[in-house]
């Protein structure tokens, strides 16, 4: 690849290039760009990573930087200005880890840096989603049932069945019903059918609650809570979206949505810590405070792990005896 | 490679050093000149004026207690006047005094007050001494490893003992990260590792990540205070107690041969409990019986189970601190993929109990406890000198075992960068002036964990100068706290409008002076010209000695027939044997006072056998 597209429209200064160093030519390129750059990029960009990347992404891009911007990578070499770039690289690189590897400030730095086009993407998206239904619905009405019936079916099964490898789920669903219903009798296609529907359910859920939690983590709750709704419509038992919608019901302060999303979380999950972590939050906001008290500590007996419940289950503790 | 300067490690350990080296891409251990791999960091001033260092300083440490430094570093980079120094002074058969600022800790030594640092120099001398002997050729550059848990101003003294032995300092490193480099070294690996080190004065403990050939430190704990000596002192206590409860109240403690008799013996007694059930302390003669009474002897039996009674609590302490580091690190003991243990104390069956007990697994076998840490300094001084073939390529990224921060209002502490930075890092505050016309600030940088101010280990006083005057609060001066990749402190200011920097003034330190330093280091280059100088006498002298030794040994089988027809000839043949002995020992040990004093009856034996041998020929020549 060349450096040329890479580092577009920055001009290197020739003294920097052509100074005693042993470092090579295109490193140089490397570490003089990322040096200029630092106090211009955000934390992700330093890491060369897309906006609102994983914790678990940062620290693995860590690991990838460091070994070309650490000092002590270049034992016996003569560095000359170059080590002091480094440094402030590496110094650079550190903190975006610290920040960026660390749930909670990695959360709050996404929310201060929103960029206004992932904004524009969030409603992109939705458009396209529109998009793709009614061409589905097109699809369907095109194909005629009468004609060809068996080649058709084949055709079908075989479609469906590759779109199931290879993940595409509502494409498998669709092939796979238009062939059940020119086949109804065959229970092979009937469970084939249940299964896309059901993976097909699930993917899109899994898109929605993402852009749920998009929404949320740029403070549009409203936005939010309508991706989860969508994320259950699509996943009726989602389990982790009926939390979240409840979380969000309740900072947009609706407790009887709160509610219902709670109750519909149990329901789904009886034995999921994060579905009574939800009904707890929804009973201390209405004021039921031994009855949250006691569903946050089944949460806690079903999930151990869950942070959130057990500091919430502190505070309300401490509300008992204030 | 050959061509190039060596570089070496160095674990400056509490009571015994190591160096090591990479030859051929292989760490090695380099033995002393005795040939041994551990140096006791002992250093004495012997009753003739000799500064003896090493296993000859230990060897007489027992007839001239007094004058025998040993554990160090226990008191380097400490304040006069600390907890810890004063707990030393109570335990310690030398003489400590202040410094003449009357910060830090001077030992009296040889009619001198010397700075730990200056101790610790002469343990890393030997130690570069012994390297050049093996090299054959002179050793500038080490790596030098020093607890994790060492503050800045531990460091500080550690790296200004190099620069006194003459030294470059390339790095100090932790003792943890080293083991656990020396550890990975030329293995693939993706793992979480924890690093137990539990040495003679220090207990460390290191967690890391180790993958794609980065050795990132997650987190770092210890305690500076507690180590395989603090098990040895529970001993003792137990021996003085009983001994005095059994011969009348006599406290050992007032006598310092017999105390320094019964620290070798509880120490000897700790070792032996960890391959057996019980050990015996005999000590005869210990003290005088007073009022004319003959001399006491101590003789004791010490079971296993005993010695884990004394020392129950020290343990639990370690696995404390362990479980803390584990939580700062946010590791669960069973997502911890492998312990390695360092340090002697380690070989303790009670203390590898407790590490099993908490991660469920067996610690690893695979390292040496005792040469783990040399060789890692080795390894990060070759990766830091030479350009490193592929797949061999380490990278050490550490942290700031403390919280970094400044004094302010109240007395309280305020954190500038947190413990468990991976370093190097710097932080910036800003500071405002709080009166009109305010032309210095002054600000007390502090390290520690305490939330007030005067627990933690104040670094230094700064004032900055020279403000500019202006009305209060119109003045910004940007302060910048540095932590280099040593983890020692630096700061630096610079006044926010103008972008002027500040001077800063450190008013208080531990340790050397900046002019001190420098006298030493002037007085060292004369020390360095006067050692050459010796060193070549020792060179010529040891030739010369030899070239007799191989004179006796060529006319032995002549003589030995003319002797044994002598009466006096078993004897002459067994003092000649004793006289070549002692050469020999001498010539090894570079001890260039014992060979003069056997040149003279070298020179007789021969004599003596020359004559023999002429004497001795058949008859018709």
């Amino acid at each position: 690849m060349g450096s040329g597209d890479r580092y577009s429209g920055f001009v290197f200064n020739p003294a920097d290039l052509s100074e005693d160093v042993d470092v090579d030519v295109e490193r140089r390129r490397e570490i003089l760009f990322a040096d200029a750059n630092l106090s211009r990029w955000t934390l992700w960009e330093v890491l060369g990573l897309p906006w609102n990347a994983t914790a678990d992404a940062a620290k693995a891009a860590y690991l990838d930087k460091v070994k070309v911007f650490h000092p002590d990578r270049y034992g016996g070499k003569r560095l000359g200005s170059y080590r002091g770039r480094l440094e402030r690289v590496f110094r650079k690189l550190t903190e975006a880890r610290d920040t960026l590897g660390d749930e909670p400030r990695r959360a709050a730095y996404a929310r201060a840096t929103a960029p206004a086009d992932e904004f524009a993407k969030l409603e992109a998206r939705k458009l396209e989603d529109d998009r793709r239904a009614d061409e589905r619905r097109a699809r369907l009405s095109r194909q005629n049932p009468l004609l060809g019936r068996v080649a058709r079916v084949a055709e079908l099964v075989q479609r469906g069945k590759q779109a199931f490898l290879e993940g595409r789920f509502s494409q498998a669903a669709n092939d796979l019903q238009v062939a059940l219903t020119l086949d109804p009798k065959s229970v092979e296609l009937a469970s084939l059918v249940a299964d896309a529907r059901r993976k097909a359910g699930a993917t899109r859920a899994a898109d929605h609650y993402d852009r749920g939690v998009s929404a949320e983590v740029m403070g549009r709750s409203a936005a939010a809570l309508a991706a989860f709704k969508e994320a259950l419509e699509a996943d009726p038992g989602n389990v982790r979206a009926a939390a979240a919608a409840t979380r969000v019901a309740l900072q947009l302060g609706d407790v009887a949505e709160a509610r219902a999303r709670a109750e519909a979380a149990v329901r789904a999950g009886p034995s999921i810590g994060l579905a009574h972590e939800a009904l707890g939050m929804v009973l201390e906001a209405e004021g039921q405070r031994r009855e949250a008290k006691k569903a946050l500590e089944r949460a806690l007996e079903l999930d151990p792990r869950l942070e959130s419940a057990k500091e919430r289950l502190k505070k309300l503790r401490w509300s008992f005896l204030g | 490679m050959s061509d190039l300067d060596p570089v070496i490690g160095i674990d400056l350990g509490t009571t015994n050093s190591v160096v090591a080296t990479v030859r051929d891409g292989v760490p090695v251990v380099i033995p002393n000149r005795a040939g041994q791999l551990l140096t006791p960091s002992i250093v004495a001033i012997a009753k003739n004026g000799k500064r003896l260092v090493g296993a000859l300083a230990k060897r007489q440490a027992i007839t001239n207690a007094e004058s025998t430094v040993y554990a160090a570093k226990r008191l380097i980079g400490r304040r006069w006047g600390s907890k810890e120094v004063e707990d030393a002074r109570r335990a310690l058969p030398y003489a400590l005094v202040p410094g003449p600022e009357g910060n830090d800790v001077r030992v009296q030594l040889g009619g001198r007050a010397l700075a730990i640092s200056e101790i610790s120099a002469m343990v890393l001398a030997e130690l570069r001494a012994d390297a050049e002997a093996w090299f054959g050729r002179p050793v500038r550059r080490a790596v030098i490893t020093v607890p994790a848990y060492f503050n800045d101003g531990q460091r500080q003294s550690t790296k200004d003992a190099g620069l006194i032995a003459g030294l470059e300092v390339l790095r100090i490193i932790n003792e943890p990260t080293s083991a656990a480099l020396a550890y990975g070294f030329g293995k693939q690996m993706e793992k979480k590792v924890v690093v137990f080190d539990l040495g003679g004065g220090t207990f460390d403990v290191s967690i890391l990540d180790i993958g794609k050939s980065v050795y990132d430190v997650v987190a770092v704990g210890g305690d500076t205070y507690l180590g395989g000596e603090d098990f040895d002192r529970r001993v003792m206590d137990w021996l003085t107690f009983t001994f005095a409860k059994e011969n009348g109240g006599i406290d050992l403690r007032q006598d310092k041969m017999a105390l320094q008799r019964l620290r070798d013996g509880a120490e000897k007694a700790k070792c032996e409990l960890s391959g057996s059930t019980a050990a015996s302390i005999h000590l005869p003669f210990l003290v005088g019986g007073g009022d004319g009474k003959s001399a006491l002897h101590l003789a004791k039996q010490l079971a296993r189970e005993k010695l884990e009674e004394l020392t129950k609590d020290l343990i639990d302490r370690c696995v404390a601190v362990t479980e803390r580091t584990l939580k700062d690190a946010g590791v669960r003991a069973v997502q911890v993929g492998e312990v390695i243990l360092v340090g002697g104390m380690t070989r303790m069956p009670r203390v590898q109990h407790a590490v099993r007990e908490l991660f469920g697994k067996e610690p690893c076998k695979g390292v040496h406890p005792d040469e783990v840490v040399a060789l890692g300094a080795a390894i990060q001084g070759h990766a830091l000198t030479a350009p490193q073939p592929k797949g061999q390529e380490v990278l050490l990224l550490d942290v700031t075992p403390q919280n970094l921060g400044l004094m302010v209002v109240g007395g309280y502490f305020s954190t500038v960068i947190p413990k468990n930075t991976t370093v190097p890092t710097s932080q910036t505050h800003l500071f405002t002036t709080v009166q009109d016309n305010q032309t210095q600030v002054r600000i007390a940088v502090l390290q520690g964990e305490s939330e007030r101010a005067i627990d933690n280990e104040l670094l230094g006083e700064f004032i900055l100068d020279g403000i500019r005057p202006a009305r209060r609060g119109e003045v910004s001066i940007e302060v910048s706290f540095d932590i280099s990749a040593d983890g020692i402190v630096g700061v630096s200011a610079r006044d926010v409008v103008t972008g002027q920097e500040q001077s800063i003034t450190v008013t208080a330190t531990s340790g050397l002076t900046e002019e001190e330093l420098r006298r030493i280091l002037d007085e060292q280059r004369d020390d360095l010209l006067e050692r050459k100088q010796s060193e070549r006498d020792l060179g010529e002298r040891r030739g010369q000695v030899l070239a007799i030794v191989r004179e006796i040994e060529e006319l032995v089988p002549a003589v030995t027939g003319a002797l044994e027809r002598t009466r006096f000839g078993k004897d002459a043949i067994q003092k000649a044997e004793g006289v070549l002995a002692r050469v020999r020992a001498a010539v090894a040990a570079g001890d260039q006072a014992a060979l003069q004093a056997e040149e003279e009856s070298l020179e007789r034996t021969l004599q003596l056998f020359k004559g023999l041998a002429a004497t001795g020929r058949p008859p018709g020549r």
